[in-house]
């Protein structure tokens, strides 16, 4: 309870700060709408040269496609934001003052930021995750498929997220890290069997986008049974723990600017 | 001229030390660019199935090639001047005897110093993983697409330049970058190459700068069809078009620029 409320106050003042900058919000929502429409066009290109991404329909790779554009809404309002600062604070110490704080320091580094740029994404990504979803026919039990998955693998992508952005406490300057993980989950916009099998596995195994946009869509759809969900949560929860235990372990690794 | 010579080779090797602390944060910054790679992979599962007019190894060779011409014309400008107008450094800028401009421009130069080498790397990884991609584009085809790269990175430049300079009213005009590049994304031949888009794509965007961002250098170096002397004649073009306009920016704003203590 008392983290909802500070989530809520730290958000609110992100808001307002950023209010500031209206022409930014402004671009932000052309940029969505610029964005949606190419990576639309993305997959038209695919379509018109007749490869269907190794058997899906083409509203079902919209589907895919909107997972991804949401998925990366959260990384543009919330990862990018946050995750970068844990190396700006390392790098001149301030990571002191949240160290001192009565607070959960994981759960400030990972929240404390809210960027309104990304709120455009968010809607847009939306749009097309329920549109896609209708006109595929996706029935109650499939939204709720969604849902639930479309939970554990933003879990997921945070956790990764976090743990990259963890290891600024030995490498210092490395802003670029997060935005790292950001291009890359942008590959998944295309479904995972639309890809060669080396990379296939590596989006597996390596950096589990797989898990994120595909498994998701796949689930919904009925192309796997809903007893997948479990093993997608037990993975994300795993992942999760494991941004924790890493987080404990290198604050053991920080020596503040002063020490 | 000697001595103009030896200041911006001063201003360069500064900026490269400068950029060599941090060449971890450049090398990840490269590692964030390698989704041609993927889009090569989704190609060859295509050409793999028949169904396109390339081979597998065409769209190696080109995809690789597009990896390389978007590391070139990277740029970061718009970043600088924001910060530096907001924060207030643009003012230590001013007293210093040389238009900033140059300043912003080392910056980049001296950053291909240490991205360069970072490149090569790569590319020794690329073909060791693909070995029949390695085909020599001939001379003339390496140093044309060389040279339209060089005047891709001018236009990317000042763009860049022209848009943080816009700071100057605006405060921050960093997402302002964000419609270039993603424009840029859609439109220079990083989703697929050109020959691929519909004809009436092709049309509206022929004389805009996007398809000669990328594909141009691209697609010269990895042997597609290329209007090289369209190319060159719009890159030519927008170059002179956004040097005016920054130019004009930067007279314009200066008298906007209020920042701590000016």
């Amino acid at each position: 309870m008392r983290y909802l409320k500070l989530l809520l106050t730290f958000w609110q003042t992100s808001l307002a700060a950023r209010m500031e900058y209206r022409t930014a919000f402004l671009a932000a929502f052309l940029e969505a709408g610029l964005e949606a429409a190419g990576k639309l066009f993305g997959v038209y290109l695919f379509y018109a040269n007749g490869f269907d991404f190794g058997g899906w329909r083409w509203q079902e790779a919209l589907l895919v496609m909107g997972l991804a554009t949401l998925l990366d809404a959260f990384f543009i309002a919330i990862f990018n934001p946050n995750l970068r600062r844990v190396s700006e604070m390392v790098q001149d110490g301030r990571l002191d003052f949240v160290l001192l704080k009565p607070v959960d320091s994981q759960f400030w580094m990972s929240t404390q930021q809210f960027a309104a740029v990304g709120l455009p994404f968010m809607v847009v990504g939306v749009a097309i995750v329920v549109y896609a979803g209708v006109i595929s026919g996706l029935g109650a039990g499939g939204w709720a498929l969604l849902a639930l998955s479309l939970a554990a693998s933003l879990l997921l992508a945070y956790s990764l997220a976090f743990i990259f952005a963890t290891t600024a406490v030995w490498l210092v300057k490395i802003f670029n890290v997060v935005y790292f993980l950001n291009t890359i989950v942008w590959t998944g916009q295309y479904p995972l069997q639309a890809y060669t099998r080396p990379f296939r596995l590596f989006m597996t195994f390596v950096l589990p986008i797989y898990f994120m946009t595909t498994a998701p869509a796949e689930l919904a759809l009925g192309r796997r049974t809903a007893l997948w969900l479990g093993p997608l949560f037990l993975a994300a929860l795993l992942l999760f723990i494991a941004s924790r235990v890493f987080w404990r372990f290198a604050l053991g690794y920080y020596s503040s600017a002063s020490s | 001229m000697l001595w103009a010579l030896r200041k911006a080779l001063t201003l360069v090797s500064v900026y490269f030390a400068y950029m060599m602390e941090y060449r971890g944060e450049i090398l990840f910054w490269m590692l964030s660019g390698v989704a041609p790679f993927f889009f090569m992979s989704a190609w060859s599962e295509a050409a793999r199935r028949g169904l396109t007019p390339y081979q597998a190894n065409d769209y190696a060779r080109y995809f690789f090639a597009v990896f390389v011409a978007r590391q070139l014309v990277i740029v970061w400008a718009h970043w600088n001047l924001s910060e530096d107008i907001r924060s207030g450094k643009l003012s230590f800028r001013l007293l210093q005897p040389i238009d900033p401009v140059w300043v912003y421009l080392a910056d980049h130069l001296g950053e291909r110093g240490v991205r360069l080498p970072m490149m090569f790397a790569i590319t020794l990884v690329f073909f060791w993983l693909y070995p029949h991609a390695l085909v020599w584009p001939g001379a003339a085809g390496a140093c044309l697409g060389a040279l339209l790269a060089a005047l891709a990175f001018g236009v990317n430049f000042l763009v860049s330049y022209s848009i943080g300079l816009l700071s100057l009213w605006l405060e921050d005009a960093t997402e302002i970058f964000d419609l270039w590049y993603v424009a840029t994304l859609f439109f220079s031949g990083m989703l697929a190459p050109l020959s691929l888009y519909p004809q009436a794509v092709l049309q509206v965007i022929a004389w805009t700068p996007f398809p000669y961002l990328v594909y141009a250098p691209a697609g010269l170096w990895s042997g597609m069809e290329v209007d090289w002397r369209r190319g060159l004649l719009a890159l030519l073009f927008w170059n002179l078009f956004f040097l005016l306009l920054s130019r004009w920016l930067w007279r314009a704003g200066r008298r906007h620029y209020s920042a701590m203590g000016a």
